[in-house]
């Protein structure tokens, strides 16, 4: 049969912090609940977004300093 | 510097898990005080939006829940990014 993988339980940002934040903005948007797995992927995309900016910022500060080697 | 927690805007990111995710891209790097400062931030914005657009996308479907596929739809649409795994969904190709 198909096998489902999960991703880590164990979140990049603090659950109850972020959970409250979440909570924040979706009662300003007049919505009254979230649901408990919404968490866990805001913190995982948070997680990828930043390891993609860090290493393009890695390889540009490599090229940065190969111009010194010069 | 600030301590540990936060970013400028009293962010949920803690600077200690961004320099852990900094020395698992690459061990070796060493990256500025203000750099740090300016990702926190970036991770700030990317929450507060993200989140935003997936209430908007909850209200469209007229739900008075936010749900994981509000997020992924918006993930998806605005970052390109598919985040796998969440079982309760419904399998995608």
């Amino acid at each position: 049969g198909s096998q489902i993988r999960s991703c880590q339980d164990k979140t990049f940002l603090p659950h109850d912090l972020l959970m409250a934040r979440i909570a924040a903005v979706a009662k300003k948007h007049g919505l009254e609940g979230v649901s408990p797995d919404v968490t866990r992927i805001v913190s995982h995309a948070t997680q990828e977004r930043l390891r993609d900016l860090i290493s393009k910022l890695s390889t540009i500060a490599e090229h940065r300093m190969e111009i010194y080697k010069m | 510097a600030q301590g540990t927690t936060g970013g400028p805007s009293g962010g949920v990111i803690d600077r200690r898990r961004l320099q852990e995710l900094v020395k698992e891209v690459d061990p070796l790097e060493q990256m500025d005080d203000d750099v740090e400062e300016t990702l926190l931030t970036i991770a700030d914005n990317f929450i507060e939006s993200v989140v935003s657009s997936a209430c908007m996308m909850a209200k469209h479907r007229k739900s008075n829940t936010l749900e994981v596929k509000d997020v992924q739809l918006c993930l998806e649409r605005n970052y390109n990014m598919w985040v796998p795994g969440f079982g309760s969904e419904e399998l995608r190709p």
